[in-house]
């Protein structure tokens, strides 16, 4: 079920979204609880309508459904089936965006902060001659990530099997917003040290890249950092990456 | 060292499929690809740089709902191929790339869309399938969206690198001088434009015990 859960979104649709690669995460599981041919039908069929949330944190999902579905199956009861609609309707919202902010954006950046740093890092190190083995710098990425990622999705599915609906009581104390800041001010702290870096190193004046002389390249520098950083907020980051480059060829048709 | 489009293209389209069909292991990511194929090309450097430039930028463009965001993986992917194939250890052609390459990508998205759409025909198919019985049809459908998703990567990318990889060398070989100049200072700009967006992207942060 755990490598089933990789496919959620293998068949996402604007319609129902995740619905197919919910049932076919289920499939071998109400396959072998439901016997009975309309029983079996009954239980496609209520998992077939719309279903959205993050792809990690479905897992969790998941396992409190197998738990209930196994209920149903066991005790024939088929009021437990409206809890299974409460249950998936009120926590893929939430899930979903726990799983944003915690993955998508705070995770990952900060797996990509590290491997940024030691691209400028390596840049300083080999005198921007990057040899083969520099293909460790991705590589740390990819580890990074996935050494948290992975557990933490196992663990998801785990306790979900394991505590059941105890699960969602334990989720909502877990201090997410805590462990994000700390996470964020990591990010924070390493992007800042590779500004600094970056600009020790390619920023002032030993390039030769605009004046020359440190305190005007500081000037261009600074002034592009500030612009872009409250630019960010108004523009797209196509019409900025297009914006500066405009920019350059203008200082460079004006010969700055 | 391979400047095989299929095998490329192929590649390429297996890190597409990360982003949202398969797994999500991030290995769609400019700061992973970028690298692959720049050392499958045998160019590291260069796609070490377009990685992190295009990783930063476009820091905040992730799946998220029914958003589709611009395929940042053909952003990084296209541009590296291109300098790797035609202008090797070029800082000037790798922004080329990158300029080329963005439009590509929206390109792709419209494609990805009409792929979303073709997916909820699948879907209704699976489902008619389920209402008589036939449960095989999830698994199919599964099988046939992933292999769609694959192929449509697929055919993209050997079209973007064929096509464009035309438009990309005829047209850099008459720039003038002071647009390279441009492109060369682009190069070590670009860099900080990324570090003011993920600055930004991480303005709201505030410690706990900071605020008490």
């Amino acid at each position: 079920m755990f490598i089933r859960a990789f496919f959620i979104q293998a068949l996402w649709n604007f319609e129902r979204m995740q619905n197919i690669g919910f049932l076919f995460i289920l499939k071998p599981f109400l396959y072998k609880i439901y016997l009975n041919k309309d029983k079996r039908k009954e239980a496609f069929l209520r998992h077939a309508v719309f279903f959205n949330t993050h792809p990690y944190l479905a897992n969790i999902i998941i396992a409190i459904v197998v738990n209930m579905e196994k209920k149903i199956a066991e005790s024939g009861l088929d009021e437990k089936v409206l809890d299974i609609n409460i249950i998936k309707n009120t926590m893929t919202g939430p899930l979903a965006a726990i799983g944003d902010s915690l993955f998508w954006g705070t995770l990952r950046p900060l797996a990509s902060f590290v491997s940024i740093f030691m691209v400028v890092l390596f840049a300083k190190a080999l005198n921007n001659r990057f040899e083969s083995y520099s293909i460790l710098i991705p590589l740390v990425f990819i580890v990074f990530y996935n050494i948290v990622h992975l557990p933490v999705r196992y663990w998801f599915m785990f306790m979900g099997f394991k505590l059941d609906k105890e699960s969602i009581v334990m989720l909502s104390k877990l201090e997410f917003k805590i462990l994000l800041e700390m996470v964020r001010y990591s990010g924070v702290v390493i992007i800042v040290a590779t500004l600094f870096l970056y600009l020790k190193i390619f920023g002032f004046g030993s390039n030769g890249i605009f004046f020359g002389t440190n305190i005007y390249d500081i000037f261009v520098y600074s002034t592009v950092l500030i612009l872009s950083v409250f630019a960010s907020g108004k523009f797209g980051a196509v019409f900025l990456f297009y914006g500066i480059i405009l920019i350059c060829i203008i200082m460079s048709y004006l010969g700055i | 060292m391979t400047e095989s489009i299929v095998l490329l293209a192929f590649i390429a389209a297996l890190c597409s499929t990360d982003m949202t069909a398969f797994g999500q292991f991030m290995i769609c990511r400019p700061i992973f690809c970028a690298p692959l194929i720049g050392f499958l090309m045998g160019d590291i450097g260069t796609s070490l740089w377009i990685g992190m430039i295009s990783e930063m930028i476009w820091v905040n463009e992730i799946p998220m709902g029914v958003a589709v965001s611009v395929d940042v993986s053909a952003i990084s992917i296209l541009s590296t191929f291109w300098v790797c194939k035609y202008f090797k250890d070029s800082q000037e052609a790798a922004i080329w790339g990158l300029i080329l390459a963005v439009p590509f990508t929206y390109f792709y998205r419209e494609i990805d869309v009409a792929g979303r759409n073709f997916n909820i025909k699948l879907m209704h198919w699976v489902e008619k399938g389920i209402q008589n019985g036939k449960y095989g049809r999830i698994n199919t459908g599964i099988v046939a969206s992933l292999f769609f998703f694959v192929l449509r990567a697929f055919l993209f990318y050997m079209f973007a690198m064929i096509v464009g990889g035309w438009i990309y060398e005829g047209i850099y070989l008459q720039f003038s001088a002071f647009i390279l100049e441009g492109f060369r200072k682009a190069w070590y700009l670009l860099p900080v434009v990324g570090f003011g967006m993920v600055i930004y992207n991480f303005r709201n942060i505030k410690i706990q015990f900071m605020r008490k």
